[in-house]
Order: structure tokens, then C-alpha cells, then sequence
């Protein structure tokens, strides 16, 4: 009893530290990368920063500025004091914000997290469940009409999804806000949990398109091939109905490859929300990296290039993790590759 | 089961939206939608204000209507030693929003800080400010700079005290002007009251609401009816907007284009591009095309009706020269100051020649620019009615530096300081990103302008700098080198609630939308 609670110890301190290697790995290669891209990008900060302002802001200005912000430097120098200050944690200070990077990503990813959280488990639920019924009643009109479904989701852009839904909701309709996380006229402290659901509503509406299709398509995929299988006919003969069947058999084995493919669409909710986030006017962390982007904002494009590779690893790796609660046949993988 | 789960759950959401926006902005606030959002805070020492109003903040001198410089917080100013020394008395019992008074050494602190900080505010020309006693401020220049004046105008000032300890005072500002901050929800609206303390005309409307929002999102929340004052671009000029009604404001908000008025002998800049295009640095080919684009068609078309012709890069401000005006739309002088040239057809494909060199050139345009995508195509019409074939083409901003002193480009600018105009055509800039990115230079230009510059008075600056622009026989203007076409001058659209009065806009520069806010303690409710 002793040795296997050691064991199974042991095996999850082999799981974090092979997943800590990994991630160490990861970031190294992912700084030096973007690092790189960053370098060779033909945005000049400085040139970015000034922006409008260009002909009133004399030569000895421009100067001062980049002094401020150490380019007079060489690049390989810059990279090893700002990789010694990641290291030492500090992520720096963001040029068009001019407040440290870990507080403005700390502030949008507090708006971006509710809205990303929202799109992401109800494109999961939505998906699995038209996956399942679509699967069980394969060639059925129902199924058709969700293949139909998910089709139109999969091929439509989905920031020209979050326009069809503003103009449709916001500006015909008016039910919902034309745009931002928080209603006009009223101090941030004074919001209501409410008032933020309601801006909400259409961006998370808009974010969850993106993967619903996949899932549904690929749980869709499983779910025939399980009906299609021995122990389903078996069922059947048994006299099980087909809720049953869907409950005891169903579920349980197509849920897999769902769950893989949701946690590793991680990052195209992360990536649609910059979208979504633009065109809803909702200031997350998807608005704040285009800001960067465009504007040559170098250590915040870094920070947050940093912040979604950790927040995409831990997806992944907790998908992995998932797999063996789910399944008990990958538990005792080792177990059976040990006889 | 689960539809009345679903009908309930969306009955419950248009419950919600029901006590949603409506009732949140009380009666006799003001919603305005005209941008300006600053992302880096509201810290003058960083740049802050450089347009319009800085808002929190009161300035030692300001603009009024008419665009004459008087006092804000000072009650005078004085120029001596040559232009080096500027010496400033301000008045007594200002307090700041916070009730803290304002002294001569919160002035002197914001000047130096400004001046060291390395923001968007321009103090390089300063040495040093200094307190001389409880209300006096001593600047010291490094060199004479009339343009210290435009810095009077724009450099809000901050309490030391707070600025000082450096706890994030661009999120919390405090300072002394019409309006004290309350909230900010970045990326979204930005809440500012009355300000108890101010020390001019109290403003009758007490609290306000700037929304930010893109130019669709603000049409369409104008609408809906949910603002008071919104920007927008001139194609949505001619729209209705209900219970709203437009309001055009001119502006130097203009749009023109640079040439290189160099040849090109294969010379390079140290970055390595390329100078000089030995079609534009011919006189005759930047007068021809000055004399015949028809500036008021491109403004009725292109604009909708709200531009104006330009002529310079400070049309109707107190230093533009009228004499620049020339009468435009005429292809037969173009024509004929071609031929003058030696520019003639030879070889009978329409367009004109001169020493085997074709009278073609490209003219560039920032692509993500429709106005200025549409102006540039429209000049490229009328360019080849008198045989000068222009290939117009849009590039991203970072490709134009590097093609913009070979090629023409369709650039726009347009300020309340002379400075612009200084930056844009003095010899020495030449060659430095936008400034003088066509490498004009006229030694006579160069000494108006330097003079202008170091002119102790700026009545006596306004002088050279109109000389500048055309003395009676040289200038950088379309009767001198005509260094630049220049097109038309933007009219910023404005649809403003039929509720409010903002009294008389000023001239605007480049930049739409916060500059109206110039005069906003004159605004009021009228129902």
C-alpha cells in the first residue's frame, strides 16, 4: 500500500518535472525567437511611439527618447540585460503605456480571462453536445443540419461573425452595448456583475464560434465509429435504449478526443479574441497586443508573447493530465507496458 | 425541458440589457465621442495636451478664437538677452484640484521634468527653469527658439509635490485646469467633474463622459442617440444623424504633396535609400502641376464638400503669407510653364519630355489612407492633362520612409506652432525620415527661417516666417520653389446634440476630434 502511494508520488514528480524541462525549454527558445522577429521587424518604436507628432518633435528629441528606452544600445546587449531582468522576473516597462508590462497584462487579462473562460467551456459544452447527437443519429436530418452548422462556422471569419451579430443585436436590435466591457458614464467600481455579463454576451457569443465546429466535427467522428462498434450492437441487444447507450458508452469514449482537441484550441481563443476584441472595442489583452504590435511596443509584445506561451503550456499539459483521469487504460499504460 | 430552460435564460438577459446603459448617464452630464484617448496617461511631462486642452491642467498661455496667444495662468511674459531668457509672472492663488496652491517652483519642476523625461513633449531648446521668487519663473534657453512660446502653450503644469513621488500620476492626475479627473476604464471612457477650485470661468457643464470608440462604433452610438458630441469622418458628413445637427470647424489640417527636389546622382542616405528624382526636382514639373490641379473639385469630391483649398502648411494662421495664393485649375499656364521648361511632347504618346527623360514619376500615398488614396488618384488625372504621367501607389508608412526621398509623397500635417513649418523646410533637417524628406534647400529660406526662429517677439517672427513663404521673389511656396503641391485643408466633421451650444470653434490642426474640446468651459446645455 506504502510503495504504491510512493509510486504513484514519484510518478507525479517524474510528470512535473519532465513537464517543467519542457516548459523551460520552451521558453528559452520562445524569448530568443520572438526576440529575434522583433529585432528585424520594420517598425521603428521610436518612429511608432511619436506617431503623429512627427514633424514637432525635433532630432535631439528622438535622441533623448531612444536613450530612454536604451536602443542606442546593440542588439545582442539589450537581449542578455532584458533576459537577465526576465529571469529576475521583472518583464520591463511598455512604451505606449508607460507602466510596467506585468500590471497592464495583469489588468487586460483580467477583462480577456472572463470573456476567453465564458467562449471557451461554452464552445466546449455546445460542440460536445452537437457532436454527440449528430453522431448518434448519423445520416438523419438533424445531423445534416449540424454538419450544415458547423460548416458555415468552420469556413466564416470570426471577427466577420462579431460584425453580423453587432449589427444584428447592438444596432437593430439594441439589445446589447455597441461596444466595451463596461457601460458608459460610470466609475470602474461602481459596475455591476450584470452590466459586465451584458457586454459580455455578444463577444463571448462571437469568441465561441471558433471552436465549436471542430469539436463538434471531430466528437462527431468518434461517436459513429463507437456506434458502429461490437459492444454498442451488443447493447442494442441487450434492449438499451438509445439514452442509455449514449450515457454508458457514448459519452465516456468520445469525450477523449474532445477534450485533446479543446485544450489545445487554447490558443486560437486566444488568438480570435484579438479579433473579437477589436472589433467589440473590449480592452483585453487581444487589443493590447495589437496596440504592441503596431506600435513597436517591444517589451510588452515580449511580455505578452511570454504570458500566452506558459498559459498555453499549462492547457496542453493539463489536457495530458486529463487524459489519465479520464482513462483509466492510459493510468495503467505502464503498468502493461511493464508485463 | 431544455428550451424553457433556454427562453428563461434569454428573458432574464433582455431583463438585464432593460436597466442596462440608459439610466447610468444622469441628466445634465455630457457624452462626448470624439477619441483622444491617451494610452500612456495624462502626465504633460510625458506629452500630454499637445492638442487642444490639456483639460486637468491649466498652461501658462493659451489660444483664443481667433488664434492670438494671451494669458492662462500667467499675467505677463517677457523676452531678453537675445531670445535666450523668458521670464514668466503668474498669478497669485491658484490652487490645484486637490486645494494645494500653485507656485512658481510647481512651474519650474514640470519644465525641467518635461525637458529630461524623454515623452512626446519637445523641450530639447530648454536649459533650465527656474523660481525667482513666489510667483516668478525664470526659463533659460540653450538657443533663441520663438517656438518656446508654442511649449507655453501646450506644457500643462503638475503639482511636484505628488508628481514627484512618482506613484503613477498619469493614472491620477491632478493639476489646475477647468476639469479635475475621476475615472478612467482604459480602452473605454474616461470621467472628469468640474474642477471646485479653477481659477477662470467656472464651466456650466459639471461633469462629462468621453467614450472611445472607432469611428463606426461612434456612428452608430450617435444613432442610437447615446452622445452629445461626436467625430466623424467627412463621408459621414452628409448622413442625419436624429436630435443631432453637423458641425463643420476648418482646420490646417491639409494634405499635399512633397517632392524631391533634389536630381538623382545615385546618392544614398547612411541608411541607404535612395536620393533625388530628376523629374520632381525640376521646377517646371512642381509649378506645372500647383497651376493645374483644380484644389476645390478635389475638396467638393474627395472631401464631400468639407475641405478648402490650401495653399501652405499654415493657410488662415496669423503667419500665412496671401500672397501664396495662385489661381489653380488653369492646365494652359501648366502647360506653358512646361514648354518654358523645355518639357515638350516629342514623340507624340501624350506625355511630355526633356532630354530623353519622360515627365514620369510615383507618387506615394499611406494605404490604409482612402482620402488620401483618393486625392492622390485625383491629382494623377489631372496631372496627365498636361502630359505628366503620375503612378500612384500606397505603401505602409514604414516603406514610404524609406522610398520618401525619391519619391513624391501625399503627406498631411497642419499645427498651431510655426515650428512644423520650420522642421518641414529647413536645408538642415534635410534628409531626416519625414522632415525635409525632399532635400529642399534655399540658403534665402533658410535665413527667414532662422531668423524667424530667433526672433525675440512673435509679431516679429510672424514676419520671417511670411517671408519665408514668398519675399517677392524667392520662397518655398508655389510662387518661389514650390517645394510642395499642397491640396486642401480638411473641414473636421462634427455632429453635436441639438441641446448644446460649444460656441465659436477655433482653426484646428492635424488631428480630429480633441482639439474641439479648446473651449470647452464655454459650452453649455441650451435645453
Amino acid at each position: 500500500m506504502i510503495s504504491r502511494q510512493t509510486a504513484s508520488i514519484r510518478k507525479s514528480a517524474a510528470f512535473l518535472g519532465e513537464k517543467t524541462f519542457r516548459l523551460a525549454m520552451v521558453m528559452c527558445l520562445v524569448c530568443a525567437m520572438s526576440f529575434v522577429l522583433v529585432q528585424n521587424s520594420p517598425v521603428d518604436p521610436v518612429r511608432a511611439y511619436i506617431g503623429a507628432d512627427a514633424n514637432q518633435i525635433g532630432t535631439e528629441q528622438r535622441t533623448l527618447i531612444a536613450e530612454r528606452w536604451g536602443l542606442d544600445r546593440p542588439p545582442a546587449e539589450r537581449f542578455i540585460r532584458w533576459a537577465g531582468q526576465i529571469v529576475r522576473g521583472n518583464l520591463g516597462t511598455s512604451m505606449i503605456f508607460n507602466e510596467p508590462v506585468a500590471s497592464v497584462i495583469g489588468k487586460r487579462f483580467i477583462v480577456s480571462l472572463g470573456l476567453m473562460a465564458a467562449a471557451w467551456v461554452l464552445s466546449g459544452i455546445l460542440g460536445f453536445a452537437l457532436g454527440i447527437i449528430s453522431g448518434v443519429w448519423h445520416r438523419r436530418a438533424v445531423s445534416k443540419i449540424i454538419d450544415l452548422y458547423c460548416f458555415v462556422l468552420a469556413s466564416a471569419p470570426v471577427f466577420w461573425i462579431a460584425i453580423i451579430l453587432l449589427v444584428f443585436f447592438s444596432v437593430m436590435l439594441q439589445w446589447t452595448p455597441v461596444s466595451g466591457s463596461t457601460p458608459p458614464g460610470i466609475p470602474a467600481g461602481e459596475i455591476t456583475l450584470a452590466q459586465r455579463l451584458h457586454h459580455m454576451l455578444l463577444p463571448c457569443a462571437s469568441l465561441s464560434v471558433i471552436s465549436i465546429a471542430g469539436v463538434a466535427l471531430h466528437t462527431k467522428k468518434k461517436t459513429v465509429e463507437i456506434m458502429q462498434s461490437d459492444y454498442i450492437l451488443y447493447a442494442r441487444a441487450r434492449g438499451e435504449s438509445a439514452f442509455g447507450i449514449v450515457l454508458r458508452h457514448v459519452l465516456r469514449n468520445s469525450l477523449l478526443p474532445a477534450i485533446s482537441l479543446h485544450f489545445s484550441s487554447l490558443n486560437e481563443i486566444f488568438g480570435g479574441s484579438v479579433l473579437v476584441e477589436q472589433v467589440f472595442g473590449y480592452p483585453g489583452l487581444g487589443k493590447a497586443t495589437v496596440d504592441a504590435g503596431i506600435r513597436g511596443d517591444v517589451p510588452l509584445l515580449l511580455g505578452i508573447t511570454i504570458f500566452t506561451t506558459i498559459f498555453i503550456f499549462f492547457g496542453n499539459a493539463a489536457a495530458d493530465y486529463l487524459y489519465t483521469v479520464i482513462d483509466p487504460r492510459m493510468r495503467h499504460m505502464e503498468k502493461i507496458n511493464e508485463y | 425541458m431544455l428550451k424553457r430552460f433556454i427562453s428563461m435564460l434569454i428573458l432574464s438577459f433582455i431583463l438585464l440589457c432593460g436597466c442596462g446603459p440608459a439610466q447610468t448617464i444622469k441628466p445634465g452630464d455630457l457624452v462626448l465621442a470624439i477619441g483622444g484617448e491617451s494610452a500612456e496617461g495624462y502626465d504633460p511631462t510625458m506629452g500630454w495636451g499637445r492638442y487642444g486642452h490639456p483639460l486637468f491642467h491649466s498652461t501658462l498661455l493659451k489660444l483664443d478664437e481667433n488664434l492670438n496667444t494671451i494669458n492662462d495662468l500667467a499675467v505677463s511674459h517677457t523676452v531678453s538677452n537675445g531670445g535666450l531668457v523668458w521670464t514668466v509672472r503668474i498669478r497669485d492663488n491658484v490652487l490645484f484640484s486637490n486645494g494645494d496652491p500653485l507656485t512658481a517652483d510647481d512651474v519650474a519642476y514640470t519644465y525641467n521634468t518635461a525637458a529630461q523625461s524623454g515623452g512626446k513633449a519637445d523641450l530639447a531648446m530648454l536649459k533650465e527653469a527656474a523660481a525667482v521668487g513666489p510667483n516668478r519663473i525664470r526659463f533659460t534657453l540653450k538657443y533663441p527658439y520663438i517656438g518656446f512660446i508654442g511649449k507655453l502653450r501646450t506644457l500643462g503644469i503638475v503639482p511636484a509635490n505628488i508628481h514627484r513621488t512618482g506613484r503613477n500620476y498619469a493614472r491620477n492626475p491632478v493639476g489646475s485646469g477647468p476639469y479635475k479627473f475621476v475615472s478612467w476604464t482604459e480602452g473605454q471612457q474616461l470621467i472628469v467633474e468640474a474642477n471646485p477650485y479653477y481659477y477662470g470661468m467656472k464651466p456650466s457643464i459639471k461633469r462629462m463622459i468621453f467614450l472611445f470608440m472607432d469611428e463606426d462604433t461612434s456612428f452608430a452610438a450617435a444613432k442610437a442617440g447615446r452622445v452629445h458630441v461626436v467625430a466623424l469622418p467627412p463621408i459621414l458628413g452628409k448622413q442625419k444623424i436624429p436630435g443631432m445637427t453637423v458641425h463643420p470647424v476648418r482646420s490646417v489640417d491639409n494634405r499635399g504633396i512633397m517632392f524631391p527636389c533634389v536630381p538623382d546622382t545615385g546618392k544614398k542616405t547612411p541608411e541607404g535609400y535612395s536620393i533625388g528624382n530628376n523629374v520632381t526636382s525640376d521646377i517646371a514639373i512642381r509649378k506645372a502641376i500647383n497651376y493645374t490641379v483644380d484644389r476645390r473639385l478635389l475638396a467638393a469630391t474627395v472631401l464631400e464638400g468639407f475641405g478648402e483649398p490650401a495653399w501652405g502648411i499654415v493657410d488662415n494662421l496669423p503667419w500665412d503669407e496671401p500672397s501664396i495664393r495662385i489661381k489653380d485649375n488653369d492646365p494652359a499656364t501648366a502647360r506653358k510653364i512646361l514648354k518654358d521648361g523645355g518639357w515638350v511632347d516629342t514623340d507624340g504618346d501624350g506625355i511630355v519630355e526633356k532630354n530623353g527623360t519622360r515627365a514620369e514619376f510615383t507618387l506615394l500615398y499611406y494605404s490604409n489612407d482612402s482620402v488620401r488614396q483618393n486625392l492622390s488618384l485625383a491629382c494623377a488625372d489631372m496631372g496627365k492633362k498636361i502630359g505628366i504621367k503620375i503612378n500612384v501607389a500606397g505603401k505602409s508608412s514604414d516603406e514610404i520612409l524609406r522610398l520618401n526621398h525619391s519619391c513624391a509623397v501625399l503627406y498631411g500635417y497642419g499645427s498651431h506652432s510655426p515650428e512644423e513649418m520650420y522642421n518641414l523646410f529647413h536645408g538642415k533637417f534635410a534628409g531626416i525620415e519625414q522632415l525635409n524628406a525632399g532635400f529642399y534647400r534655399n540658403p534665402t529660406v533658410d535665413r527667414y527661417l532662422d531668423k524667424a526662429m530667433s526672433s525675440s517677439t512673435v509679431e516679429e517672427s510672424n514676419r520671417y516666417w511670411k517671408l519665408a513663404q514668398w519675399d517677392g521673389k524667392t520662397g518655398m511656396s508655389v510662387r518661389g520653389d514650390a517645394a510642395w503641391a499642397w491640396l486642401v485643408n480638411l473641414t473636421h466633421v462634427y455632429f453635436i446634440s441639438d441641446t448644446l451650444d460649444v460656441g465659436a470653434s477655433m482653426i484646428e490642426p492635424h488631428g480630429h476630434g480633441w482639439p474641439i474640446t479648446a473651449n470647452i468651459e464655454k459650452w453649455r446645455f441650451t435645453k
